[in-house]
C-alpha cells in the first residue's frame, strides 16, 4: 500500500480542506447543497482512510458523516458549536493524514470522537450508531484487504471522442465488481475528460477475481488495459515523502469565441507589425540589413505558423448546426400537419466558427421555408403522385476553397412566372429589366424585400429573416446564394462559403456622399480644422498634425466625387502613406467597424486605390481604401 | 446463430433511419423504432430486443429517464445511448442510469458497429 500513500494524502487532504471551506460556507449561508457536499468529502475520506487501512481517520470521518447527516433536513442547525467541533475535527484527520504521510501511524482521538458522538446525540436523540469502519490493523501481515486489491491502470485511445464518459463507464463498471479508490485523475477531473495522455489508474478491492476485472474491461471500447497488478497491503515501515503527482495539462480545454477572436485579431496584427519591421529594415544602411532581415524572415515565420494554428483552432465541424436541424424540420412539419424527413450529409467538414455562428439561423430559415412554403400537405402529395412523407437533403461539399452548401427539397417548386409578375407589381423591377432575366436571376426575385410566392403570411416564415435576409448574411461573409427550381418537382438553395474570415477594423468615413472604410491599423489620427489651416504650397496643400506637416488630400476629389460643398471646419484623417503621413480631408466620421473582408473581383480589382470590399450589417456595400495606392 | 435484435429510439426520423441502415447492413434485425421515451419504454417491453440505441433529448420523457426505467425492468437489457458532443455530462447521467455504453454523434457506421459488438460480448442474450 506504501505506493499508494502519497496519492492517498494528496486526495485525502484535498476532500479536508474542501470540508473545511464548506463548513464555513455553511455557517454563513445555511443551505442543503453545502450539507450534501460536506457528506461527500467525509465520506470519501472514510472510504479512502479505510481502504489505506488507517482506522483512527476512518472512524473520526465516520463520525463526521453522521453528524452531517443529522443536519440533512435542517442545514441551519450546523451552526456556532457544532462547526466548531467539526473544523477542529477536520484540523485533526488533516493533521493524521498527513502525519501518515511522513511515516506516522496515526492514533486513535477517543475524546474527539466522543464529543462528535454527543453532538449526534444532541441532535438525533439517539446513540449514535456504532463506527462500523472495518477494524483493519495496518501492521498485519495478511489483512482481509489484500485479498481481492488491485491496482488497474488502463488508457482510454486518443481518438476517443468523449475521454471523459468513457473513462467514467470504466469507472463505473469496476465500482460495479467492487470498491474503487485513490482514483487518478481524481473522479471529478475524470468526468471532466481531463486525463493527461488519456491514462487513469485506480485501487480496486473486490471478491470477484482477476478474470472478473479483465472481462469487465475488455467490452468497454476505446479503453486498453495497462496493467492489473494485485496489491498487498504492506506495512508503513519504509515510507516514502509525500508523492506531488505533477498536474499535466489536460489534453483538450473549451475557450470562449471571443478568445479565439481576440487571437485571430493579434495574430493578424502581429503579421502586420513585422511587414512593418521589414519595410523599416529596407531604409537600413546594406551592411545592417543581413541580420535584421534574417530575423525579420524568422518573425515571419512563427507569426505566419501562428496565424495558421490560431485559425485552425476556429474550425469547427458544421454538425455543429446542422445537428438540430432534423429536430428543428420534425417539430415544424408537425406544425403545419405535414412530414418530412431530413438527410444531411457532410456534416463533419468544418468551417471557421465565426462563418458557422453567421449560417446558423439562415440555415434555419431555409428549412422552415422549405417546409413552409415547399414541401405540400399530405394530400397535396398524394394527388402529385409524391410519397407522402418530404424529403429535404443538405447537402455539404467542400471544394478547393470553398464550402458549398445545397438544401435541397421535393416539394412544390417556384414558378418563375408568378415571382416575375410579383416583383413588377410590387415596383421592384420594371417590366423590361423582368423580362430580361434568366429562370435564375428570376428566381432570385424572391429574395428582394416584399416579394414572395407565398400566398399567406404565417407563423413560421412570417418571422424573422426572410430570404433577403439569407442572401445579405450569406454575402457579408463573402459567400453567395443560388437558388434553382423546378415547378412540381422541388426547390434547390446552393450556399457557397468561404472556408475563413478575414476580418479587417475600418474606420467609416463620408465623403462626395459616400460612405468609405478605411484600414484602422492604417490610421494615425483624427483632427477637425478649419478651412483656413489648409496651407497651400507649390506641390499639393499641406495640414499642421501634432508637430510636423502633412500633405492634405480631399477625399472626394480623389475618387472623383462631387464635392459636398465648403464647409468652415472639416475632419481629417491622418494615416500611414507610402512616403510618410497624409491626411484626408472627408466630410464625417462615421465610426468605426468590424467587418469582413471580400476581395474585389473582375473589373474592380483593377481600380487602383481599392483593397476590397464589405457588406456592413444594414447590407450595404463599402470600398475599402488602399490609401497609398490611392495618394501615389 | 439468429441475428441481434435491435430497438432504435430517436425522436429524428433521420436519425432513425440512419442508424437503421447502418444496423441492417451489418446482418442485425431492427425490430422497431420509438420516438421518444415513453413509446421506448413500451416497445422494450413488447419486444424484448437484444440491443436498444437511445438519444437522450427526446420530447415527453428523455432517453435518461427511459434507460433508467428500462433498465429497472429488465436489468439484462443492453441501452447504447447515442449522444452528441457536448452532452458529456447527460451521457454520464445516463451511465448512472444503466446504459451498458455510448456512442457520439456525428458517428460513422464502423464506430457504431464496433461499439455494439463489443458491448453485446459482454451480455450475450439468447
Amino acid at each position: 500500500m506504501s505506493r499508494y500513500l502519497g496519492l492517498f494524502v494528496a486526495e485525502a487532504s484535498e476532500h479536508l480542506e474542501a470540508l473545511g471551506k464548506d463548513l464555513v460556507a455553511l455557517e454563513g449561508a445555511p443551505a442543503a447543497e453545502t450539507v450534501d457536499s460536506l457528506f461527500r468529502h467525509a465520506h470519501s475520506v472514510k472510504g479512502m482512510a479505510a481502504s489505506m487501512g488507517l482506522e483512527p481517520i476512518a472512524q473520526l470521518a465516520h463520525r463526521m458523516e453522521d453528524l452531517i447527516d443529522a443536519a440533512r433536513r435542517a442545514p441551519g442547525i450546523l451552526g456556532g458549536e457544532r462547526v466548531d467541533l467539526l473544523l477542529a475535527a477536520t484540523d485533526t484527520m488533516l493533521a493524521m493524514v498527513r502525519g501518515t504521510g511522513e511515516g506516522r501511524v496515526p492514533v486513535p482521538e477517543p475524546e474527539l470522537l466522543g464529543k462528535l458522538g454527543e453532538a449526534v446525540t444532541s441532535l438525533t436523540g439517539a446513540a449514535p450508531s456504532p463506527t462500523r469502519v472495518a477494524p483493519v490493523n495496518p501492521l498485519a501481515t495478511a489483512p482481509a484487504l489484500g485479498a481481492g486489491l488491485f491496482e488497474v491502470r488502463f488508457r482510454v485511445v486518443p481518438s476517443a471522442q468523449s475521454p471523459g464518459p468513457r473513462a467514467f463507464l470504466v469507472h463505473k463498471k469496476l465500482s460495479s465488481l467492487g470498491r474503487v479508490s485513490s482514483v487518478r485523475p481524481a473522479l471529478e477531473d475524470l468526468r471532466a475528460g481531463a486525463i493527461p495522455e488519456g491514462k487513469v489508474a485506480l485501487v480496486l478491492e473486490t471478491a470477484s477475481g482477476l478474470e472478473a476485472v479483465r472481462e469487465a474491461l475488455g467490452v468497454v471500447p476505446e479503453v486498453e488495459l495497462i496493467s492489473i497488478e494485485p496489491l498487498r497491503a504492506e506495512p508503513p515501515v519504509e515510507v516514502p515523502p509525500p508523492v506531488v503527482v505533477p498536474t499535466e495539462p489536460a489534453r483538450t480545454v473549451r475557450v470562449r469565441t471571443e478568445l479565439l477572436d481576440d487571437f485571430l485579431e493579434m495574430a493578424g496584427e502581429l503579421l502586420l507589425a513585422t511587414a512593418r519591421l521589414r519595410d523599416i529594415g529596407r531604409r537600413l544602411p546594406e551592411v545592417q540589413r543581413p541580420a535584421l532581415e534574417e530575423g525579420v524572415d524568422r518573425l515571419h515565420a512563427l507569426v505566419k505558423d501562428l496565424h495558421g494554428k490560431v485559425m485552425g483552432a476556429r474550425m469547427t465541424a458544421l454538425a455543429v448546426i446542422t445537428d438540430q436541424l432534423p429536430r428543428a424540420a420534425r417539430d415544424l412539419a408537425r406544425r403545419r400537419g405535414k412530414d418530412v424527413e431530413v438527410a444531411i450529409s457532410g456534416a463533419e467538414i468544418e468551417l471557421d466558427r465565426a462563418i458557422l455562428d453567421a449560417i446558423a439561423e439562415p440555415l434555419l430559415h431555409l428549412l422552415r421555408n422549405a417546409i413552409d412554403h415547399g414541401i405540400e400537405e399530405p394530400d397535396g402529395r398524394a394527388a402529385a403522385g409524391k410519397p407522402a412523407r418530404g424529403r429535404l437533403k443538405l447537402t455539404v461539399r467542400r471544394t478547393r476553397e470553398r464550402v458549398v452548401l445545397e438544401l435541397e427539397d421535393d416539394g412544390r417548386g417556384m414558378d418563375p412566372e408568378r415571382l416575375r409578375a410579383a416583383a413588377v407589381a410590387r415596383g421592384r423591377i420594371s417590366a423590361e429589366a423582368a423580362a430580361r432575366l434568366t429562370v435564375r436571376e428570376t428566381l432570385l426575385l424572391a429574395c428582394l424585400p416584399g416579394v414572395s410566392t407565398a400566398g399567406d403570411v404565417n407563423d413560421v416564415s412570417g418571422r424573422g429573416v426572410g430570404m433577403d435576409a439569407v442572401k445579405r448574411s450569406v454575402e457579408a461573409l463573402g459567400g453567395s446564394l443560388e437558388l434553382d427550381s423546378q415547378l412540381g418537382r422541388g426547390t434547390r438553395v446552393t450556399l457557397r462559403l468561404p472556408l475563413t474570415v478575414a476580418v479587417v477594423h475600418l474606420l467609416l468615413v463620408r465623403a462626395g456622399g459616400e460612405v468609405l472604410g478605411l484600414p484602422i491599423t492604417k490610421v494615425l489620427g483624427a483632427v477637425e480644422l478649419p478651412a483656413s489651416a489648409v496651407q497651400k504650397s507649390a506641390a499639393t496643400d499641406v495640414v499642421g498634425y501634432g508637430e510636423q506637416l502633412v500633405p492634405a488630400h480631399d477625399l472626394a476629389r480623389l475618387l472623383h466625387l462631387p464635392p459636398e460643398g465648403d464647409r468652415a471646419i472639416r475632419p481629417w484623417v491622418v494615416m500611414e502613406g507610402e512616403e510618410g503621413n497624409v491626411a484626408l480631408g472627408v466630410d464625417a466620421l462615421l465610426g468605426q467597424e468590424e467587418a469582413v473582408l471580400k476581395a474585389l473581383s473582375r473589373p474592380l480589382d483593377r481600380v487602383a486605390g481599392l483593397s476590397g470590399v464589405t457588406i456592413l450589417g444594414n447590407g450595404r456595400p463599402v470600398f475599402i481604401l488602399d490609401v497609398p495606392r490611392l495618394v501615389g | 446463430m439468429a441475428p441481434k435484435r435491435v430497438l432504435i429510439v430517436d425522436d429524428a426520423v433521420f436519425m432513425r433511419n440512419m442508424i437503421r441502415d447502418i444496423f441492417s447492413s451489418d446482418g442485425f434485425e431492427v425490430v422497431g423504432e420509438a420516438a421518444h421515451g415513453i413509446e421506448a419504454i413500451e416497445k422494450h417491453k413488447e419486444l424484448k430486443p437484444d440491443l436498444t440505441t437511445m438519444d437522450i433529448v427526446m420530447p415527453y420523457k428523455s432517453g435518461i429517464e427511459a434507460t433508467r426505467e428500462i433498465v429497472r425492468a429488465d436489468p439484462k437489457a443492453v441501452v447504447v445511448i447515442c449522444s452528441a458532443l457536448g452532452q458529456e455530462s447527460l451521457v454520464m447521467e445516463a451511465i448512472e442510469a444503466g446504459a451498458a455504453d455510448f456512442i457520439v454523434k456525428p458517428f460513422r457506421a464502423e464506430d457504431v458497429l464496433a461499439v455494439v459488438k463489443k458491448v453485446l460480448g459482454e451480455k450475450p442474450k439468447v
